[in-house]
C-alpha cells in the first residue's frame, strides 16, 4: 500500500473542507481502501464492510469540519470507522454484550510460554482471519483497532465504551479466544459475529 | 469484568522467584507500564527464561495478527474502487436526462391535466385565478380566513403545528421549539373569535323550525335533520339524513346517507352522499358524489352540476353545463349549457332541452328521444378496450409521466434533503419497509376514517389522507432513489441522490412496464413496490418522532503513542 504523505493529505483535507471535489476525490482514493479493510476486519460479512466504507465516508463528508487538522488524520478516520462498526455491531447484537459480560468472570489461565510459542509459530495469516471470523464481536472489535489501525488504549476504551484500565484485560481476553479458535476449540463466547 | 490484576510482582517476600502474570507481560509488551514497573518486568525477564519466552510468543502473537490483518486477501469491491469517478462520470448525461424529462414532465403535466382539470372546476363553480388558490382559498370547504377561525380549524391548525414541531423538534434547540409553541398558543387565543360565526347542533334529531332564523352558519351532526327556518350562512351537516325545506342563504356542504333539497340554497351545494334530490332551488352550482342524483321536475339549478354517479336523473332545470362520470344517465329536462359525459349509457328524453354541445364517451351511442331540442347533436366516442400496451401513445405517456416523477421526486429531495436520505436509507433495508408498508397503507386510511368519526378531527382525518395519498405517490420515487444507490453507490449529497432517485426511477418503470401487462404478477409487483416505498417513508417519518440514538463519532483526535506492533497506513 503506498502511504499519501502528510503535507498532502493535509492539503486535500483542507481543500476538501473548502468544497473542493476533486480533494474529496482523492481523500477517498487514498483512505477507502484502507478503512474498507478495517471493517473487513471488524464486521462478519463483505457486505457490511461495503456499506459501512460507504456510510464512513458519508459521514466523514458531513462532519469533515470537525477535523482538527494539528492532529494525524487518518487516526481521526480510524476513530470514526471504529466507533461507526462497534456501533452496527452493538445494535445487531445486544444479545452478545450479556454474553460478554458473562465471559468477563471467567478465569483466565496462565498460558505455557513454550506452548504458546510453538502455536503461534505454526499458524499462519490466513488462519488467524480464519479464526478471527470466528470470534464474538467485541473481542474481534478489539483486536482489529489495535493491531489494524494502531488505536491507543484511551481510543479503544472510548470506542468500547469501557474504563482505560479494563482494555488491557478485553485484548488478553481476546487473545485468549483468538488462540482458542486457532487450536479449533469453541471459543469462549459462542454467538461470534461470522 | 474483572479488575487487572496487580500487574508486576516479580519476586516474592520470600527471595523466590515467581513468574510474571500474562496481563503484566501483555502491557509490557505493549508500552503501557510506567517506567518502574517497566524496569522491574525487564529485570525480571533477564532472569526468567519461562517469561522471556512468553514475552516473546506476547509479541510475535502481536506481529502475526498485524500481518494477518493487513494483508490483501481479497481485492477491493469494485463500488468502493469506482464510487467517486462512476459518479462523477455519470452525472453529465444524468442531468441531461433528468432535466429533459422534467421539462417534457411539467408541459405535459400542464397541458394533460392541471389545465382541463382547471377548466372543468371553473365549469363547477370554483373559480380561481390559480390551481393554488383554487385548492386553498377557494375551494369547496374554506370559506376564506374569515370562518375558518373557528374552533374547529383552531384545534385541528394547533394539531398540525404540534405534529410539526414534534417532527421538526431535532432541527430547533429545546427552548426555541417550548417557544414556538407557545407564540402559537398565544397567536391563536390573541385572535379574536368571529361572534357567532357558527353554531354547532348535535343530536339524534335535529331541526330548524320554519319561524327560526340563523344568522351565523350552522353546523349540524345527527342521525336526521330537518331545515324548514332559515340560515343566513352556511350549512354543514355530517350524519344520514336530510331534509332541505326551508332556505339556506351560504352553501350547503353535507356528508351523509340521503339529502332532500326542496327549499331553497342561494349558494353551492356539495354533497357526498348516498342519495341527492333536488326538487326544490339551487342558484348557484352543485357537486356531488353519490350513488344516485336526481334533478326532479321541480328543481332547478341556476349554476353547473358536476357529478360522479352510478345513476344521474336530470328532470328539472340546470342553468348551465352538466359535467358527469355516471353509469346510466337520462335527460328529460333542460340543460343551460353543454353536456360531457361518461359512462355507460345516455338517454335523451323527447321533453329534453340542451343549449350547448353535448360530448358521451361510453359503451353504445346516446339514445336520443324524436321530440328532443337539442343545440347540436350528440358526439359520441366509444369506450376502447383494445390492450392498451399496444399502442404507441402508452409508451409515449409512460415516458411523460416517468419524467413528471423524476420532476416530483427531486422537488421533494430538494425541500425536504435530510428527510429524503433517511428515507432512501430505510427504503435498503427492504424486509422492515416492505413489512411496515403492509400496516401502513390499510392502516392510515382506516385511522384517517375513525379520526373523521370524532367531528373535531375531520381536518386531521382529510389531511391525513391527503398525506397518504402523497405518500404512496411518492412511493415509487423512494424506491427508485433505493435502486439508483445500489447501481451507483450512496452519497450524503442532495444532487447526487437525486440523480440517483432518477437513474433508478427510470430503471424500475423499464423493468415494470413489461411486469405490469401480466395482470395479476403485475398488480403484486405495483403493490409491493408501493408498500416498500411507504415502509421506508414510515420508517423515516418514524426516526424523526424518536430521539436520535445513533451517535456520529467526531470525538478530537488524540495523540499518536508508540506501540510495539505498529500501525496500518492507508495507500
Amino acid at each position: 500500500m503506498s502511504v499519501p504523505g502528510m503535507t498532502e493529505t493535509t492539503d486535500a483535507v483542507a481543500r476538501a473542507r473548502a468544497g473542493d471535489n476533486d480533494a474529496w476525490g482523492q481523500l477517498y482514493k487514498d483512505f477507502a481502501p484502507a478503512i474498507f479493510r478495517f471493517c473487513r476486519r471488524a464486521l462478519p460479512t463483505r457486505e457490511d464492510a461495503e456499506d459501512a466504507t460507504m456510510d464512513i465516508f458519508i459521514k466523514l463528508q458531513k462532519n469533515l469540519s470537525q477535523y482538527d487538522e494539528t492532529r494525524s488524520f487518518s487516526a481521526w478516520l480510524y476513530r470514526v470507522a471504529a466507533n461507526h462498526c462497534w456501533d452496527i455491531l452493538r445494535r445487531r447484537k445486544i444479545r452478545q454484550d450479556k454474553e460478554t459480560e458473562d465471559v468477563d468472570e471467567v478465569p483466565l489461565e496462565h498460558p505455557d510460554p513454550n506452548q504458546l510459542d510453538r502455536l503461534i509459530e505454526q499458524k499462519t495469516s490466513e488462519e488467524v482471519r480464519s479464526a478471527l471470523g470466528k470470534m464474538n464481536a467485541r473481542a474481534r472489535m478489539a483486536l482489529v483497532m489495535r493491531y489494524y489501525s494502531d488505536m491507543s488504549y484511551d481510543e479503544i476504551a472510548d470506542a468500547l465504551g469501557v474504563r482505560r484500565a479494563f482494555v488491557g484485560v478485553v485484548l488478553l481476553r481476546a487473545r485468549h479466544e483468538l488462540r482458542q479458535a486457532l487450536e479449533g476449540k469453541t471459543a469462549l463466547a459462542a454467538g461470534g459475529t461470522s | 469484568m474483572s479488575e487487572p490484576a496487580n500487574p508486576v510482582t516479580p519476586e516474592s517476600p520470600g527471595g523466590t522467584m515467581d513468574h510474571l502474570d500474562e496481563m503484566t507481560c501483555l502491557l509490557y509488551a505493549e508500552r503501557q507500564l510506567d517506567r518502574a514497573r517497566a524496569q522491574a518486568v525487564s529485570a525480571h525477564a533477564q532472569e526468567c527464561a519461562a517469561c522471556r519466552t512468553l514475552l516473546r510468543a506476547l509479541e510475535r502473537e502481536s506481529r502475526l495478527l498485524t500481518r494477518a490483518m493487513l494483508e490483501e486477501d481479497e481485492p477491493l469491491p469494485s463500488r468502493i474502487a469506482a464510487l467517486h469517478e462512476q459518479a462523477r462520470k455519470s452525472f453529465g448525461w444524468i442531468w441531461g436526462l433528468v432535466f429533459g424529462l422534467a421539462a417534457s414532465g411539467v408541459y405535459a403535466l400542464y397541458t394533460q391535466l392541471v389545465e382541463p382539470w382547471q377548466a372543468r372546476l371553473e365549469q363547477a363553480g370554483f373559480g380561481g385565478t390559480s390551481l393554488l388558490s383554487l385548492m386553498i382559498f377557494q375551494g369547496a370547504f374554506w370559506k376564506g380566513w374569515q370562518s375558518m377561525l373557528t374552533l374547529l380549524e383552531v384545534l385541528a391548525m394547533l394539531t398540525v403545528a404540534g405534529s410539526a414541531v414534534i417532527v421538526f423538534r431535532r432541527r430547533l434547540r429545546r427552548g426555541s421549539a417550548l417557544a414556538l409553541v407557545l407564540a402559537g398558543l398565544c397567536a391563536a387565543l390573541a385572535i379574536p373569535a368571529p361572534a357567532s360565526a357558527t353554531e354547532f347542533r348535535k343530536g339524534d334529531t335535529l331541526e330548524v323550525t320554519k319561524d327560526e332564523v340563523i344568522k351565523s352558519d350552522l353546523f349540524m351532526t345527527g342521525a336526521r335533520a330537518r331545515i324548514d327556518g332559515t340560515v343566513e350562512g352556511d350549512l354543514f351537516f355530517f350524519g344520514q339524513s336530510i331534509d332541505i325545506n326551508g332556505h339556506i342563504k351560504g352553501d350547503a356542504i353535507i356528508f351523509g346517507q340521503s339529502v332532500r333539497i326542496s327549499g331553497q340554497v342561494d349558494g353551492n351545494v356539495r354533497s357526498a352522499t348516498n342519495n341527492v334530490t333536488i326538487t326544490g332551488q339551487v342558484t348557484r352550482n352543485v357537486l356531488t358524489f353519490g350513488e344516485v342524483v336526481n334533478l326532479d321536475s321541480a328543481g332547478k339549478v341556476g349554476g353547473s352540476l358536476t357529478a360522479f354517479a352510478a345513476g344521474l336523473g336530470v328532470d328539472g332545470h340546470l342553468g348551465r353545463d352538466l359535467l358527469a362520470f355516471s353509469g346510466n344517465t337520462i335527460i328529460s329536462g333542460d340543460v343551460g349549457g353543454g353536456i360531457q359525459l361518461r359512462g355507460d349509457s345516455m338517454s335523451i328524453g323527447s321533453t329534453a332541452q340542451v343549449g350547448g354541445p353535448i360530448k358521451f364517451e361510453g359503451e353504445k351511442p346516446a339514445t336520443v328521444a324524436s321530440g328532443a331540442k337539442l343545440a347540436s347533436p350528440v358526439e359520441f366516442t366509444k369506450h376502447v378496450h383494445e390492450s392498451r400496451y399496444k399502442e404507441g401513445h402508452y409508451y409515449v405517456w409512460r415516458v411523460i409521466w416517468t419524467a413528471a416523477f423524476v420532476l416530483l421526486g427531486m422537488v421533494l429531495f430538494l425541500l425536504l434533503p435530510r428527510f429524503a436520505a433517511d428515507a432512501v436509507s430505510a427504503g435498503e433495508r427492504v424486509g422492515a419497509p416492505l413489512g411496515l408498508g403492509l400496516l401502513v397503507l390499510p392502516g392510515v386510511p382506516i385511522a384517517a376514517v375513525i379520526a373523521c368519526i370524532t367531528v373535531v378531527g375531520i381536518p386531521l382525518g382529510l389531511m391525513t389522507i391527503g398525506l397518504w395519498l402523497l405518500v404512496m405517490n411518492c412511493a415509487e420515487i423512494v424506491v427508485g432513489a433505493v435502486i439508483g444507490s445500489w447501481i451507483m453507490g450512496k452519497t450524503s449529497d442532495t444532487w447526487g441522490l437525486i440523480g440517483r432517485m432518477a437513474v433508478g426511477f427510470v430503471i424500475v418503470r423499464v423493468i415494470y412496464t413489461p411486469i405490469e401487462q401480466i395482470h395479476v404478477i403485475g398488480w403484486l409487483v405495483g403493490l409491493g413496490i408501493v408498500m416498500w416505498g411507504t415502509g421506508a417513508i414510515a420508517i423515516a417519518l418514524y426516526g424523526r418522532l424518536q430521539p436520535k440514538m445513533a451517535t456520529i463519532p467526531v470525538a478530537g483526535p488524540m495523540p499518536p503513542i508508540a506501540t510495539p506492533v505498529g500501525g496500518v497506513q492507508p495507500a
